[in-house]
């Protein structure tokens, strides 16, 4: 039986950004995948170190249009970490509230998403239509619907009065409804069942091993959450259960994610009754001292990892990221194997990609096709040589 | 009866000729034929907006309703493109063949009077005949025009009509062994003067429309375009004035499977006596309701999954039905 390659992108309409797979395919099923990066590099990394902290928090929000809050947080906490500051506990709460909201708001589009990929455009609609109140009470508090600016060094910009709780707790209590509801149209609905059970299947071993991270672990029945393993900003005080399923399945991570929106409601519900008083922010000097900072932040999507290395200057001399979705390429490839040529869209969407999170230098040789992962001390060498030929 | 009277004295001074000219390229022929399938486009957007919570068409024309007409003068006015290793001349004609074979049954079915333009004993051999050539001319177009999703949806379109083909054909059979003739005017003609076949042939009904979505390949059937995972199966060469031509046939075909709904279960143009082409439309409707409103409701299957539905559920129904037919014969 001979393989046909067929290539999936990095133009296509289940794709919403540029991602280059190549499918080996025998017959209709998948016997083979080779995932190529690299289509939307920005340069985030670089650009950071000529940037000064500050500024850099506005930066890291954009590494991600969904889970902007999340890559801030977690830049922020590691200057913070850098610096020695205690952020005030009102500003904590703060996070914690956004943070949770923007997974309802992120949860609820990739649930539209992986709708529209089974071809069920009425789900994709109803779902898309709901995660609007979500952006509402966004927009309420901070003033913007994505990149919130909420974050900054030693603690938040924007605060919520007591004059939004009643209109947020209002929203919340619908978008909980409506979760609810997606719950059992998602669990009774025979079509949805047929596309998703026991398709693109992650075995709790194959997740551990490839290094799976966030819904897509927790759907291979492994307890993992940044939340609750390494606690930030007000996690250790507010009630939070870590949603795992046994499925291993796309149908698993559909439930995770629509269990863990009314995990979310709920602890933004806790934090806004509990909402301590005091500042919002403390002052932090402009430059940082020097060493360098591992935050770990739970993002929609997974762990989220920053590392930053500082001089002593106003400027880091290194900014590294590790967004979830980079995390989750390797066990996508596992699952891609051995399903359906019809099921692609549905696994790839599965692990929520967000692939300009994860663009990282790769470098590849057009000759023998050979490609490898350069660190930045062979980039600049590589840098000044091409220069000094020019 | 005054109207019969005027009918008479029309008869006499316009030439047969004339009138069957005029029958074919105006009323109930070309010209209404193709307004009637932009119109059924625009409610069928406009009603699957609705369910799905959104507007729909809303700026051409009052209520969008001129919309599928403009979307039609756009892909006209659009470059057109052939593909470097496609085989020309196939790919050229097929969205002429595809169009003319929609039309073409169109022709046998009672519109604007209880018989139809063109009838004759077994006219619905030939449109099962014609509906099928469809699906191969699909298969035919996707293998032309070379392109690796073309040629899976192509593949996939081949399979569906394994699949719906059998179930569809013993159906629309059914009316015909009630009425005693392979004709759809008779067939119609039959329904007038007595019951509807969809209340002695429930169950004929619904697979017919279960197999009409899966021929015209509508969620949840919609395998062989799946744009999410095939970029638009067989459709994906296709552009310019082919595809405009192709989105028109693809209208028509809905008008063909509203109306054979309608000829076969539902009576056709009988009811009000004067008004036979008022309630063939009101009667589209309501089938092309029936049709959208699924369309809204589901997820897309997959191909091996449609095809164990076919066979494990619609084949045996049908066969039921047939078996009823032959006992108790209304």
């Amino acid at each position: 039986m001979s393989t046909i390659t067929i290539p999936f992108g990095p133009q296509h309409p289940a794709l919403e950004e540029p991602i280059n797979f190549i499918f080996e395919v025998e017959e209709e099923k998948v016997v083979n995948v080779t995932p190529r990066l690299g289509y939307i590099h920005r340069g985030i990394e670089k650009l950071a170190e000529n940037r000064t902290y500050l500024q850099n928090v506005y930066l890291a929000e954009r590494i991600c249009g969904i889970c902007s809050f999340a890559h801030a947080a977690c830049y922020s906490q590691a200057v913070e970490g850098l610096l020695g500051t205690e952020v005030p506990e009102k500003a904590r709460f703060i996070r914690t509230i956004i943070g949770e909201m923007e997974r309802v708001q992120n949860h609820y589009l990739w649930l539209g998403l992986t709708a529209k990929e089974m071809g069920f455009e009425t789900l994709f609609m109803y779902a898309w239509r709901d995660r609007e109140k979500m952006l509402e009470i966004l927009e309420l508090i901070s003033g913007k619907r994505v990149n919130y600016g909420v974050n900054t060094i030693g603690g938040v910009r924007c605060d919520i009065s007591s004059e939004m709780l009643e209109e947020i707790k209002d929203k919340l209590h619908q978008l909980e409804e409506r979760a609810e509801y997606y719950k059992s149209v998602c669990t009774k609905d025979q079509t949805v069942l047929k596309r998703t059970v026991d398709v693109g299947i992650l075995a709790p071993r194959d997740a551990l091993e490839l290094c799976a991270v966030g819904p897509t672990l927790r759907a291979s029945g492994v307890a993992r959450d940044v939340r609750s393993d390494y606690p930030y900003a007000a996690y250790g005080e507010v009630p939070l259960r870590v949603v795992t399923y046994k499925g291993c399945d796309v149908f698993s991570r559909i439930l995770v994610r629509i269990d863990e929106i009314l995990v979310s409601t709920g602890i933004v519900e806790y934090a806004l009754e509990n909402l301590p008083s005091g500042p919002i922010r403390v002052r932090v000097p402009r430059a940082v001292p020097e060493g360098e900072a591992v935050s770990l932040v739970e993002a929609p999507r997974g762990e989220d990892l920053h590392y930053l290395k500082s001089d002593g200057s106003e400027k880091p001399v290194r900014l590294k990221v590790r967004a979830p979705t980079l995390a989750n390429l390797l066990p996508l490839c596992k699952m891609l194997v051995d399903v359906n040529i019809a099921d692609i869209p549905v696994v790839i969407a599965g692990i929520d990609p967000c692939i300009a999170c994860a663009e990282r230098v790769m470098m590849i040789d057009a000759e023998s096709r050979k490609r490898k992962m350069w660190s930045g001390e062979e980039l600049r060498r590589y840098a000044i040589e091409w220069y000094q030929k020019r | 009866m005054e109207w019969r009277r005027a009918q008479e004295v029309r008869d006499r001074v316009v030439p047969e000729e004339v009138t069957a000219l005029l029958q074919l390229a105006l009323f109930p022929g070309f010209l209404f034929l193709i307004v009637l399938a932009f119109f059924i486009e625009w409610f069928d957007r406009k009603l699957v907006a609705k369910f799905q919570n959104r507007y729909g068409p809303l700026h051409v024309g009052p209520k969008g309703i001129l919309q599928p007409f403009a979307d039609f003068v756009k892909l006209l006015s659009k470059e057109d493109i052939t593909p470097e290793f496609a085989d020309r001349t196939p790919f050229l004609l097929m969205p002429l063949l595809m169009f003319a074979l929609a039309v073409t049954p169109l022709f046998s079915v009672p519109i604007a009077d209880h018989s139809a333009l063109v009838s004759f004993e077994g006219d619905l051999i030939v449109v099962m005949f014609l509906m099928t050539l469809t699906a191969l001319l699909l298969l035919v177009g996707a293998w032309v025009s070379t392109n690796r999703f073309s040629t899976i949806g192509g593949i996939r379109t081949g399979l569906q009509l394994f699949g719906y083909e059998i179930p569809q054909n013993l159906v629309m059979v059914g009316p015909a062994i009630a009425t005693g003739s392979l004709s759809v005017s008779r067939i119609v003609q039959q329904q007038t003067g007595g019951i509807w076949f969809v209340l002695t042939q429930p169950l004929g009904f619904v697979v017919f429309a279960i197999c009409l979505l899966a021929h015209l390949q509508r969620v949840p059937f919609d395998i062989p375009e799946a744009e999410t995972e095939i970029v638009g199966g067989w459709l994906v060469e296709f552009g310019g004035r082919k595809l405009a031509l192709i989105r028109l046939a693809k209208d028509l075909e809905l008008v063909l499977a509203g109306s054979l709904m309608t000829s076969l279960y539902l009576g056709g143009t009988g009811g009000l006596d004067s008004l036979s082409a008022l309630v063939y439309l009101l009667k589209l409707l309501a089938c092309v309701f029936i049709l959208s409103n699924l369309r809204a409701l589901f997820a897309r299957y997959r191909i091996d999954q449609l095809l164990v539905g076919a066979w494990k559920y619609l084949i045996p129904l049908a066969l039921l039905q047939i078996g009823l037919v032959e006992v108790f014969p209304w």
